[in-house]
C-alpha cells in the first residue's frame, strides 16, 4: 500500500528542499515535532499502528531527501522510545502475574529462552502509552536542545593554550565549540579552510574573530597540506557518523583527514547523536549528491559548454582517518560507534 | 644604458666649481654645522641606542631602517678606532677611500699616507671646501630609499669598484695638472674630517666618489652609483638619527639647497640631475612605500609567516628606476601582477627581456664588457626579485647566464660578444625549454594509452603539451582538471585542452576525493623540484598526490631540469611566497570583506607547497623518468643546473 504524506511532511520537506529548513539540528527538531503530533494524534489506538505510521512517513521522508539522514535517526529513536514504553507497560500489566519480567537480572539473561522475548505483540492497545512516549519526547527534545552545548562543555578536555587548530567549512558544534575553547584557553590559533565553492569556512571565521585572544587564519582549500605540519588538531563537524564509524562530511573533509593523517595530526569529529546513522556505505556515489556547478565555473565561460563539472556535496572519511568522536554523550573512538548504535536504535527498525 | 652625456662636460668643471665654491661657502658652513650637529647627535643616540625611546620604541621599524641603524653603528665604531689605531690598518669603506685619494695626491704632493693624514685632520676644521661639501651636500638629497637588503655585498663590490677605478684615476691624475691634484687634497680633507664624524662618514665615501668622478667621469659610473647609493643610504641613517630629535626637515632642505646652487657645477649638476629627477619621482612615491610597509605589515601578520614578505605591488616603484632597463621593468611589472605566471613562462619571458638588455647594453669606457654586463644584469635581477620572487627556473637561468659572461672571450668585439650571449639565450630556450618538453613528451607519450583518464591539478603548459601531443597520435583518453581557488589556473588549463578538443572533467580541488577513483593517472606540473627530493609546486598539488596515494593512484610529476634547485626544503612555511590576501575575499557580501579591519582575522594565501617524495611515483625529466630522490644525481651528472 502506498502511504500518503501527512501535510506536516510535505511542507517539511519543500521548506528542506527550498533551503528555508538548514543545518542539521534545525531539521531534526521540525522531524522531531512532526512526531510529536502524530503521537498527540488520535490516529493510532495501538503502539503497532502508531509505529506503522512513523515508519511510513519517515519513508517518505528518506525519499524525498534522501542526503538526510537524521529524519530516519529521529524515526528510530521514536521507533524505540515506542518499543520501550509498550514493553514497560505491558512489564508492569504482567508485575504480578510474573516478577522476574520486570528487571533485567543476571538470573533472567542465563535462563531467558529465546521464545520469551520474541513475541512482543504490539498490537494489544495499552493505556497510558501516549502520556509516557509524549514525556519520554519530552526528554529526547531536552537532549537535542542541549546537545551542542554538551558538546563545547567538552571543550577544555580537548584543547590546551596555544594550540593551531584547523577546521573546515562551518558547522554550528564546531562553531560553539571553538568559542567555548577561546574563551578558557588562550592564544589559539583557529586555521579555517574555506571551503570552496560555497566558502563557509569565512562566515565562521568572521564569527570566531569577534572573540578575543585568537588568531584567526582563513587559508583557501589547497593549502590544507602545506598548513597541516604546524597543526596540533583537526577539529571537523560532520553531516552524519556512518555505521562503521565512518563519516559522510563536508566536502574536502577527506582531504583533512588524510593530511591529518599523513602528518599523525589528531582528528576530532564532533558529533551529536542523533547525527548516527546506520548506514554502511563507503562509496562516493552511494550517498553523494552534486551541487549546483554554477560556483564552480560560470556557466558562460567558453570551456564550461564541453566540461564536465561536478559539485559534489559529500565527501566520505573512513574511519581509520578518525581519531575521536564527540558527542553530547562523551567521547567514543570510532570503532565504539556500532555499539552506540546498538544502544540507540532496536535491531529491527535499522530497516524502516 | 648608463649616463651618457657626462662626458662632454667634465671641462668646465674646475672653473666653474671655484665660482660655485666662493657662492656656496656660508651655506655651506651653516651645512657643516648641522652635520657635525647631526653627527653628536647620532653618536649620543648611539650610546644610548638601547635606552632611546624614541629610535627604539619603535618596535615595528621597517628591516630598512635597522639596517640602516646597524650601519651607523658600524661606522662610528670604525671612526673610533681609526682615532686609536692608525688609519691604515682599518679595512672599512672609508678608510679604502682615504688610503685611495691618499694614493692620488701622492703623485703630486709626494707625502705618505700618515703625513698626510696628520696636518689633514688638523686642518679640516678651518676649511670646508666647497666643492666637495656641495657635493657631499647633494648626495644628501638622494633618495634614500635604495634597497638595504642587499647592502653589505653590494657594498663590498662598490668599495672594490671604487678602488679600481680610483687606480686607474691615480695613473691619469699624473698627467692631471695641480689644480686639479689640489682639489683632490680638498676631497681627502673633507673625507677625513667625516671620518671623524662617524654619522656622516658615509656620505663622506659619496663625496669623495663623486669627487673622484669630477675628475675621471668616464671610467668610474658603477663606482659612483655604488658609492651613491652608499651615501643614500648613510643619508638616510643619518635622517632617522635627526628625527629622533624633531628637525627633520634640516637634512632636507639643506640638501635641497645644495642641489640648488649646485647647477653650476656643471659636471656634478649632471650627476646630480639625475638623483635630483629621482627625488622628484620618489618623493610622492616614498609615502606609498610607507603605506607599502604598513600593508606588508599587516600581511605578514600571519605569525608563521612573518619571516616571509610578499612582494610590494606599488608599480611606481618599479617604474622609475632609472638603471631599470624598459623591458626588465615591463617585466617586473608583470610578474608583480601576475600576468606572467608558471615557471616556465616567467623564464622564457626573463630571457627575452634579458636579451634586450643585452642588446642595449653600452659597456662603460674602460671597463670591461663582461663584467659590467654582469653589475648590470645584477641589478636587473634584484629589481625583478624585488617585484616577485625569483622562480627557480628564471634564477637557473640567470645563474647560466652568469657563467656563461664568465667564460666569454676578452679579445672579441663587444657586437659578437652580445651575438654570442643572444646566441646562448636562445639555445637556453630552446634546449632547456623547448626540446626538454618534447623528450618528456615523448616518455609520456608510453604511458598515456586508450581509456586513460588522467587527472591534472591546476594549469602546467609541460602537461598541456602532452596532452595535445597524445591527442595528435589519437589516442582516446580524458584529463580531469582540477582547480583551487583563488587563482583559478586549472580554467586557463581547462580552455586550452578544450581548445585542441580533449574532453574534460573539472571540480574544485574539495572534490578530488569524489573524481579520484575514475583517474588512472595524476600528471602534475612543478615549479621547482628540490634537492632532497620534494616537489615544489602551485599549492594543492601536495593535497592531490596525497589522495591519488591514498586510491592507489601512480603520480606523475613532469619537471624539466632546469627546474632543479638545490635547496633542501622540508616543509613549505620556511621558504614560499606570499599573494595577495584579498583574492580570497569573494565578492561584497563575502564574510571577509573587510578583514583589515578585524585585527584578529586573516586571511592566507600561500603560492607554493612542498609534496614529500613519497607521495610522488616518479619524476618525468627529459633525461629519464626517475624517482624523486634522485635529483641529486642529476644536479651532479648536469653541474650546469641549479648551483
Amino acid at each position: 500500500m502506498r502511504e500518503q504524506p501527512l501535510k506536516e511532511v510535505t511542507q517539511l520537506i519543500h521548506a528542506i528542499k527550498m533551503g528555508l529548513v538548514e543545518g542539521s539540528y534545525s531539521i531534526t527538531n521540525k522531524t522531531l515535532d512532526i512526531f510529536k503530533y502524530i503521537i498527540m494524534s488520535k490516529s493510532w489506538d495501538s503502539a503497532d499502528a502508531l509505529m506503522q505510521i512513523v515508519r511510513a512517513q519517515s519513508r517518505i521522508l528518506q525519499a524525498a531527501l534522501p542526503q538526510e539522514t537524521v529524519t530516519s535517526n529521529i524515526a528510530r529513536r521514536i521507533l524505540k522510545l515506542t518499543r520501550e514504553e509498550f514493553e514497560l507497560l505491558q512489564a508492569k500489566v504482567q508485575h504480578f502475574a510474573d516478577d522476574s519480567q520486570a528487571s533485567l537480572s543476571l538470573h533472567k539473561l542465563v535462563t531467558q529462552t529465546s521464545e520469551s522475548c520474541v513475541s512482543v505483540d504490539y498490537s494489544v492497545p495499552q493505556q497510558g502509552l501516549r502520556e509516557a512516549l509524549l514525556d519520554h519526547l519530552q526528554e529526547v527534545e531536552t537532549e537535542l536542545e542541549t546537545s551542542s552545548e554538551n558538546i563545547s562543555v567538552q571543550a577544555e578536555e580537548h584543547i590546551h593554550s596555544s594550540e593551531i587548530i584547523l577546521t573546515l567549512g562551518h558547522s554550528r558544534s564546531v562553531e560553539n565549540f571553538l568559542k567555548r575553547a577561546i574563551k578558557k584557553r588562550q592564544f589559539l590559533t583557529i586555521i579555517v579552510a574555506e571551503c570552496a565553492p560555497a566558502c563557509r569556512g569565512h562566515n565562521l571565521a568572521a564569527t570566531l574573530a569577534q572573540e578575543k585572544n585568537v588568531e584567526i587564519i582563513v587559508i583557501p582549500d589547497a593549502s590544507i597540506f602545506a598548513m597541516m605540519s604546524r597543526i596540533n588538531k583537526v577539529i571537523i563537524g560532520t553531516h552524519s557518523v556512518l555505521a562503521n564509524g565512518g563519516l559522510r562530511a563536508a566536502c574536502g573533509a577527506n582531504t583533512v583527514a588524510l593530511a591529518a593523517k599523513h602528518y599523525s595530526v589528531p582528528v576530532i569529529v564532533l558529533a551529536p547523536m542523533y547525527k548516527l546513522s546506520p548506514l554502511h556505505l563507503c562509496e562516493q556515489d552511494a550517498f553523494n549528491m552534486v551541487g549546483c556547478a554554477e560556483d564552480v565555473i560560470a556557466y558562460d565561460s567558453m570551456p564550461a559548454r564541453d566540461a564536465k563539472v561536478y559539485s559534489p556535496m559529500f565527501d566520505y572519511v573512513a574511519p581509520e582517518l578518525v581519531t575521536l568522536f564527540i558527542s553530547n554523550a562523551g567521547g567514543h573512538a570510532p570503532s565504539y560507534v556500532y555499539r552506540l548504535l546498538s544502544e540507540l536504535y532496536h535491531p529491527d527498525d535499522l530497516e524502516l | 644604458m648608463v649616463i651618457k652625456s657626462e662626458q662632454g662636460s667634465s671641462t668646465s668643471a674646475v672653473t666653474k666649481q671655484k665660482k660655485q665654491r666662493q657662492r656656496n661657502r656660508p651655506r655651506n658652513k651653516r651645512n657643516r654645522l648641522e652635520d657635525i650637529e647631526d653627527k653628536s647627535e647620532q653618536d649620543s643616540a648611539m650610546q644610548k641606542s638601547s635606552s632611546n625611546p624614541q629610535q627604539n620604541a619603535s618596535a615595528d621599524k621597517t628591516r630598512e631602517q635597522v639596517m640602516a641603524e646597524r650601519e651607523a653603528k658600524k661606522q662610528a665604531k670604525l671612526a673610533k678606532k681609526q682615532k686609536s689605531i692608525t688609519p691604515a690598518t682599518t679595512i672599512i669603506t672609508e678608510v679604502e677611500q682615504t688610503t685611495i685619494t691618499q694614493k692620488l695626491t701622492t703623485t703630486t704632493t709626494t707625502t705618505t699616507k700618515e703625513q698626510s693624514q696628520l696636518p689633514l685632520r688638523s686642518t679640516n676644521v678651518a676649511d670646508p671646501k666647497t666643492a666637495s661639501q656641495s657635493a657631499q651636500n647633494s648626495t644628501d638629497s638622494f633618495n634614500p630609499t635604495a634597497p638595504a637588503s642587499e647592502k653589505t655585498r653590494e657594498q663590498i663590490k662598490a668599495e672594490r669598484e671604487a678602488k679600481k677605478a680610483a687606480k686607474q684615476a691615480a695613473k691619469s691624475a699624473k698627467s692631471n695638472n695641480v689644480d686639479a691634484a689640489a682639489k683632490q687634497l680638498n676631497n681627502l680633507q673633507v673625507a677625513t674630517k667625516i671620518e671623524a664624524a662617524p654619522a656622516a662618514a658615509a656620505t663622506a665615501t659619496g663625496a669623495a666618489a663623486t669627487a673622484d668622478h669630477e675628475k675621471k667621469k668616464p671610467a668610474l659610473t658603477k663606482a659612483e652609483r655604488r658609492a651613491i647609493q652608499e651615501a643614500q643610504r648613510a643619508a638616510k641613517a643619518q635622517g632617522q638619527a635627526k628625527k629622533t630629535t624633531a628637525t627633520p626637515g634640516t637634512v632636507k632642505s639643506a640638501a635641497g639647497n645644495s642641489v640648488k646652487a649646485t647647477p653650476n657645477v656643471s659636471v656634478t649638476t649632471h650627476k646630480e640631475h639625475k638623483p635630483d629627477k629621482d627625488d622628484k619621482v620618489d618623493s610622492p612615491a616614498k609615502s606609498p612605500s610607507k603605506g607599502g610597509t604598513v600593508k606588508a605589515d599587516r600581511e605578514c601578520k600571519v605569525k608563521l609567516f612573518n619571516h616571509l614578505v610578499s612582494a610590494d605591488k606599488d608599480a611606481s616603484l618599479f617604474i622609475n628606476d632609472p638603471n631599470v632597463h624598459p623591458s626588465m621593468a615591463r617585466l617586473g611589472v608583470q610578474y608583480a601582477q601576475r600576468t606572467i605566471v608558471g615557471s616556465n613562462a616567467r623564464c622564457i619571458a626573463f630571457l627575452h627581456a634579458l636579451r634586450q638588455v643585452v642588446q642595449d647594453f653600452e659597456t662603460p669606457a674602460k671597463k670591461e664588457f663582461g663584467r659590467s654586463l654582469d653589475v648590470a644584469v645584477k641589478h636587473h635581477v634584484d629589481h625583478l626579485n624585488k617585484c616577485r620572487p625569483l622562480a627557480v627556473s628564471v634564477y637557473n637561468a640567470y645563474k647560466q647566464f652568469k657563467n656563461q659572461l664568465t667564460q666569454l672571450p676578452t679579445d672579441t668585439p663587444e657586437t659578437e660578444l652580445k651575438e654570442l650571449l643572444g646566441h646562448f639565450i636562445d639555445t637556453y630556450i630552446e634546449n632547456q625549454i623547448g626540446k626538454a618538453a618534447q623528450a618528456i613528451s615523448s616518455s609520456m607519450q608510453e604511458k598515456i594509452t586508450d581509456g586513460d583518464v588522467l587527472l591534472t591539478f591546476a594549469c602546467s603548459s609541460l602537461i598541456q603539451f602532452i596532452c595535445e601531443e597524445a591527442k595528435r597520435r589519437k589516442v582516446t583518453f580524458r584529463v580531469i582538471v582540477v582547480d583551487s581557488r583563488p587563482f583559478c589556473e586549472g580554467q586557463e588549463m581547462l580552455r586550452r585542452l578544450h581548445a585542441c578538443g580533449i574532453p574534460c572533467t573539472y571540480v574544485l580541488i574539495n572534490a578530488i576525493s569524489y573524481v579520484m577513483p575514475e583517474a588512472t593517472k595524476v600528471m602534475l606540473g612543478a615549479h621547482a623540484l628540490l634537492a632532497n627530493g620534494y616537489v615544489m609546486a602551485r599549492t594543492g598539488t601536495a593535497q592531490v598526490a596525497l589522495v591519488a596515494n591514498s586510491h592507489n593512484v601512480p603520480v606523475l610529476v613532469c619537471c624539466e631540469t632546469h627546474k632543479f634547485s638545490e635547496r633542501f626544503q622540508t616543509d613549505a612555511i620556511v621558504y614560499n611566497e606570499l599573494c595577495d590576501p584579498n583574492l580570497l575575499v569573494m565578492d561584497e557580501k563575502c564574510s571577509l570583506n573587510n578583514w583589515q579591519s578585524k585585527s584578529r582575522l586573516t586571511p592566507l594565501n600561500l603560492s607554493y607547497d612542498i609534496t614529500p617524495p613519497e607521495l610522488v611515483s616518479a619524476v618525468v625529466t627529459e633525461v629519464a623518468i626517475l624517482p624523486c630522490t634522485s635529483v641529486p644525481v642529476i644536479l651532479r651528472i648536469k653541474p650546469d643546473i641549479g648551483y
